[in-house]
């Protein structure tokens, strides 16, 4: 980080400065990053909020089974239905977008809050290693399905 | 992240966001900040729960019988909370920053923000509850059956 000479700065006390264009963003990465929160936040604002809706308004999380689960992504060796193919890109669109949106906050709060530079790198390197495990686990899943051959052990199958 | 700034510590930059009058702005920044990261530590362990219906099913199903519990049910409310407030808030912050000139209206912008978070999420949490509720209802009657 460049140091900010504060002595070419208005006075806190001069609350009527005129608001100034924010500056462009040199650093390209940040720049998209930047840009990517937002635009990603608008669109799983409908993504989310809908799954969300799906699963706890329209029904409860009791009706949570294996078999609502075979509904909407199907199981493994059976050639998906154009149902199964929506959920799946409706899923895997949720899944990539909430955890690149939510990889990149958390390196925001990260980075405001640890000033210790191996502390921060650190803290990100661990979180930036369980954020792939989890997502490649999730893609993997909903591309190939539920393991149907498992017998379920809880909730007897529901016709 | 220069060395000068090495000394301040978390607990400081935590004080100064309490201490910092920077009106219902900052609180919901705050607020912001909180429910993201309550929701991103929901979300990472969702999808790696959901990723189990291909991987281990029954460790699966012993996970999501785990939520239906009444502890989880409490936790799930929070949960809408925080996920309708993020969302609700982040179309405000979103909308403020990619057009400056609404900045005129930020003091709307920010009860507004409030406002449709408690519409959307008040009937959620209620109908959630009374989810809960009817499944204890269900659960009693059919253990009383046995």
């Amino acid at each position: 980080m460049s140091s900010i000479d504060l002595s070419s700065r208005s006075s806190h006390r001069d609350i009527r400065r005129p608001v100034r264009a924010v500056p462009a963003v040199q650093n390209k990465f940040e720049r998209i990053a930047w840009l990517f929160t937002r635009y990603s936040g608008l669109v799983l604002v409908f993504l989310a909020l809908s799954h969300f809706g799906l699963q706890h308004i329209f029904a409860s999380v009791q009706d949570l089974t294996l078999q609502s689960t075979i509904a909407r992504w199907g199981t493994v060796g059976e050639a998906p239905n154009f149902t199964i193919w929506f959920w799946r890109a409706y899923y895997a669109l949720l899944l990539g977008l909430a955890m690149l949106h939510g990889l990149n906050g958390m390196r925001q709060i990260a980075y405001d809050y640890m000033h210790i530079r191996p502390l921060y790198y650190g803290f990100m390197g661990l979180i930036t290693i369980l954020v792939v495990f989890v997502t490649v686990a999730g893609a993997v899943a909903l591309g190939m399905g539920v393991s149907a051959a498992t017998t379920s052990t809880i909730s007897p199958a529901i016709q | 992240m220069e060395d000068g700034y090495k000394m301040e510590t978390l607990w400081v930059t935590v004080r100064d966001t309490f201490r910092y009058k920077g009106r219902d702005g900052q609180w919901l920044w705050a607020l912001h900040r909180i429910t993201g990261l309550g929701v991103f530590f929901f979300l990472i362990l969702h999808v790696a729960d959901m990723s189990l219906v291909y991987f281990d099913v029954p460790l699966n199903e012993t996970l999501i019988a785990l939520y239906k519990t009444p502890l989880f049910s409490i936790l799930e409310l929070g949960l809408a909370a925080s996920l309708v407030f993020h969302a609700v808030n982040g179309v405000r912050v979103a909308l403020l920053d990619l057009r400056p000139e609404l900045w005129k209206k930020q003091g709307l912008a920010t009860r507004l923000s409030l406002a449709i978070t408690a519409v959307l999420a008040a009937p959620t949490i209620i109908i959630m509850i009374i989810y809960t509720i009817n499944a204890d209802i269900l659960h009693a009657s059919t253990t009383l059956i046995r």
